[in-house]
C-alpha cells in the first residue's frame, strides 16, 4: 500500500534527474503516440475494409441457406425467405437490407458470348445498398421496381460483347432441371472503374430470375448495420431467430480473400506497434536500471529503516507511474493533431493502390479516415503505464534485492 | 511476538563474523561477548577494522552474523528470514547512520513521517513528527529538505526519524563523525535526554572522544574482539 508520504517521494524523485527524466517521458510519449497513430491507422483501416466489403454486396451479415458456404451452389435457396427477411428488419441496429438469388448464366450478342454469375437483384434495396450501384458512373439507369426483361451490365461485359444500351441480349441460364433462355434489353452499363467488377456485374430484377429458372425465392440477405462493431452481437441474436435450414454469416465469410488482407494488415501493423513499444520499454529499463544503480546506497538505507521490499518495489513503480503520465500526456499532445487529421481528411491511397480500386470482388475506397475516439486517451494511458510499469518491474526486484548492510558500507 | 528477558535488550554469544571476498576470507568480529540492558547509553569504540560497525550492522538485523549467538529484544536474529528482520528494524529499533541518509527529496517532517508511515501509523503521523521536531529544537527547520540543512541540523532530523516512534532501540553508527564540536554536543546531549526521558537505549559507535565521555559504558574493540568493557560517570 501506498501512503502519501511514499507518493510523493516519487513523485519528487523525478526532478533529482531533471534531464533524464525529461528524456524518458518524451521516450514513452513518442513510443505511445506511434502506438495511437498506428492504431488510428489500423482500426481506420480496417473500418474502411469492413465498410468496403459489406457495401459491396456482402452485407455485415449475410443469411443464407446451410451448405452454401461450403458448395457455393447457386441453386440453393433460403428456408420461408419472406419470414427471415421480416425477422432481419426486426431486428435492432440494422441500418438496410437487400436480398438476391444468383444463377450461372451466359451472356450472348451475336456470335459473341460471356459467361458470369447473373445476380438478381430487388432494385429499390440494392439501389441504396450496394456502392457497385450508387457510387459508380452509369450510363442509361439501374433497374426500377417493375422492370421486366431488363437487365444492367459492366463496362468491360459491354466492351466483350460490343453492346450498347437498348441492345437486346440473349441470357442463358442454368435453371432447376434445365437451360433456360430470355431476351433481356440492357438499360444501364455501370462503371466503376475497376476491370474486375466491371466484368462481373450482371444485375436482373430477382422477378425475372424467377421465373426464368423456375426457382423461386432469394438465395441470401444481406444486412448492413449501423454499427460494425455490433456484427457479433446481432449474428448471434439473428441466428436465434431464423428458420431452420438458414444461417447467418459475417463479411469475413463472404469475402475472405479482403478478411485475410485486413487481417495481415491489422497484424503487420500491430507488431510495429509492439515492437515500438517494446524499444521504448526497453530504453526505460535501461534509465531505471542506471537511477537503481544510482541510489543503490538510498535504497539500502530504505531497507534498513525497516521499509519491506514490497515498498520498495512499490516506490520504483509509482515513480515510473509519474513517468507513465508524463508519457500519455506527451503521446496526447503529440498524436491528437495527426490523428484529428488522419480522422477529418483521410489519406488518399489510391496512388498506392497502382489504379486498381477493387479487391476479391469488393470496390475499396482510396481514402482511408483514421479511426479517433475516446479509445486515445484510454490508449494513451493504459499503453504508457503499463510499458512503463512492466520496464520498471526488473529494475524494482534488483532495488528490493539490496543488501543494506553492504549498501551503506559504500561511501 | 518480540520478547525481552527481563531488561536485557541485546545478548550475543561468542558472535563472530567472517566477510568473504571470493577465496579470501576477512574475519570482522571473533568472539564477541555482549550484553546490553534497557536504558543503557553504550559506545563502541576501537581503531578502524576493529568491527564497531560489523557489530551494529549485526545488532541491528542488517547483517547475519557467521557464527555465535545473537538475541536482540528476546529474539534469535539467526532465525529470521529478511522480511522479519525488516520488519524487526521497522517496530523495534531506530537508526542514526554517519552521512545523515535522509531521504533528499522530502522535507524534514516527511522525513520523519516516513518512517512512521511505513510502520503503518495514520493521520496522526503529521502530528507526532512535528511533535518530535519540536522537542528536539527542529521546528524552524521542519519544512526544510536536507539540502538546505547544514550538516548537524540534518543530524539532529535524523535522530528525530530514528525516535519518532519511540524504538526500544538506536543504533548510531559514528553519528558525530561529520559534525562540528558544537553541533556533536548538541546531538549528544539530545540523545542522553531522550534515554532519560523515554528510557531509550542508545548503542553508538565512535571514534570521536567527545561522545565517549558522554557514555556511561565503553566497549572497546580491537581486531574483532571485546577488549575492554568499563562503565563510567559520563560528562
Amino acid at each position: 500500500m501506498i501512503g502519501k508520504t511514499i507518493f510523493k517521494y516519487a513523485f519528487r524523485s523525478q526532478a533529482r534527474h531533471i534531464r533524464r527524466t525529461v528524456l524518458s517521458v518524451v521516450g514513452v510519449g513518442i513510443g505511445t503516440a506511434m502506438g495511437i497513430l498506428a492504431n488510428c491507422w489500423i482500426w481506420g483501416s480496417e473500418e474502411m475494409q469492413i465498410r468496403a466489403a459489406s457495401e459491396s454486396g456482402a452485407g455485415h451479415l449475410k443469411v443464407i441457406p446451410v451448405g452454401w458456404l461450403e458448395t457455393r451452389e447457386n441453386s440453393l435457396r433460403l428456408s420461408d425467405w419472406e419470414k427471415a427477411l421480416a425477422e432481419v428488419r426486426a431486428l435492432p441496429g440494422v441500418k438496410r437490407v437487400s436480398y438476391r438469388a444468383r444463377a450461372n448464366g451466359l451472356l450472348a450478342f451475336g456470335n459473341r458470348t460471356s459467361g458470369m454469375e447473373v445476380t438478381g437483384v430487388d432494385p429499390d434495396s440494392e439501389r441504396v445498398f450496394n456502392r457497385i450501384v450508387y457510387k459508380s458512373g452509369i450510363e442509361g439507369r439501374y433497374l426500377e421496381a417493375g422492370d421486366a426483361d431488363k437487365l444492367v451490365i459492366g463496362r468491360e461485359i459491354a466492351r466483350q460483347l460490343k453492346i450498347g444500351l437498348d441492345d437486346d441480349l440473349m441470357i442463358t441460364i442454368s435453371g432447376k432441371e434445365e437451360m433456360k433462355s430470355a431476351m433481356l434489353r440492357v438499360v444501364g452499363i455501370i462503371d466503376t472503374g475497376s476491370r474486375e467488377l466491371d466484368s462481373s456485374v450482371c444485375h436482373i430484377t430477382l422477378s425475372d430470375l424467377e421465373r426464368i429458372i423456375g426457382i423461386p425465392g432469394p438465395t441470401e440477405v444481406s444486412i448492413l448495420l449501423n454499427n460494425y462493431k455490433q456484427i457479433e452481437s446481432t449474428r448471434r441474436l439473428l441466428a436465434q431467430e431464423l428458420p431452420e435450414k438458414n444461417t447467418v454469416i459475417t463479411w469475413k465469410e463472404s469475402a475472405p480473400e479482403l478478411a485475410a488482407n485486413a487481417e495481415g494488415d491489422k497484424a503487420f501493423m500491430n507488431l510495429l506497434a509492439l515492437i515500438i513499444v517494446l524499444v521504448v520499454g526497453l530504453g526505460i529499463m535501461s534509465a531505471q536500471l542506471t537511477a537503481v544503480m544510482e541510489r543503490r546506497r538510498e535504497f539500502g538505507i530504505l531497507s534498513a529503516l525497516g521499509m519491506p521490499g514490497r515498498q520498495i518495489v512499490a516506490l520504483i513503480l509509482t515513480e515510473a507511474f509519474w513517468v507513465g503520465i508524463g508519457g500519455a500526456l506527451i503521446a496526447l499532445a503529440l498524436s491528437a493533431p495527426i490523428a484529428y487529421r488522419l480522422a477529418s481528411r483521410g489519406v488518399n491511397i489510391s496512388a498506392l493502390m497502382g489504379g486498381v480500386k477493387s479487391f476479391g470482388g469488393v470496390l475499396i475506397d482510396p481514402v482511408i479516415y483514421g479511426d479517433l475516439g475516446w479509445w486515445v486517451i484510454w490508449y494513451a494511458f493504459g499503453v504508457s503505464l503499463a510499458a512503463t510499469i512492466a520496464a520498471s518491474l526488473y529494475p524494482a526486484w534488483l532495488a528490493q534485492k539490496i543488501d543494506p548492510a553492504e549498501a551503506l558500507r559504500r561511501v | 511476538m518480540i520478547g525481552n528477558d527481563g531488561n536485557l535488550l541485546v545478548s550475543a554469544r561468542g558472535l563472530t563474523k567472517v566477510y568473504r571476498l571470493g577465496a579470501i576470507e576477512a574475519p570482522a568480529l571473533l568472539g564477541v561477548d555482549l550484553e546490553v540492558k534497557s536504558g543503557e547509553f553504550v559506545s563502541i569504540v576501537g581503531p578502524s577494522g576493529s568491527g564497531k560497525t560489523t557489530l551494529l550492522n549485526l545488532i541491528g538485523a542488517l547483517d547475519s552474523a557467521t557464527g555465535g549467538e545473537l538475541r536482540v529484544l528476546g529474539q534469535d536474529l539467526s532465525g529470521l528470514n529478511r522480511r522479519e528482520r525488516a520488519e524487526l528494524r521497522l517496530k523495534y529499533l531506530g537508526f542514526v547512520f554517519q552521512s545523515y541518509n535522509l531521504i533528499p527529496v522530502l522535507t524534514a517532517r516527511e522525513n520523519v513521517e516516513f518512517v512512521l508511515e511505513l510502520q503503518g501509523v495514520g493521520r496522526e503521523r503529521s502530528a507526532r513528527a512535528g511533535e518530535v521536531l519540536n522537542e528536539l529544537g527542529l521546528s524552524e527547520f521542519a519544512d526544510r529538505r536536507p539540502l538546505e540543512m547544514s550538516g548537524g541540523q540534518q543530524q539532529r532530523v535524523a535522530v528525530a526519524r530514528a525516535v519518532a516512534s519511540s524504538p526500544k532501540l538506536v543504533l548510531a553508527d559514528e553519528p558525530t563523525a561529520n559534525l562540528d564540536g558544537e553541533n556533536a554536543e548538541i546531538l549528544l546531549h539530545m540523545m542522553r535526554r531522550l534515554r532519560d526521558e523515554y528510557g531509550m537505549t542508545f548503542i553508538f559507535s565512535t571514534h570521536d572522544p567527545r561522545v565517549v565521555e558522554h557514555a556511561e559504558r565503553v566497549i572497546t574493540l580491537t581486531d574483532g574482539r571485546v577488549a575492554k568493557d568499563e562503565r563510567h560517570a559520563p560528562a
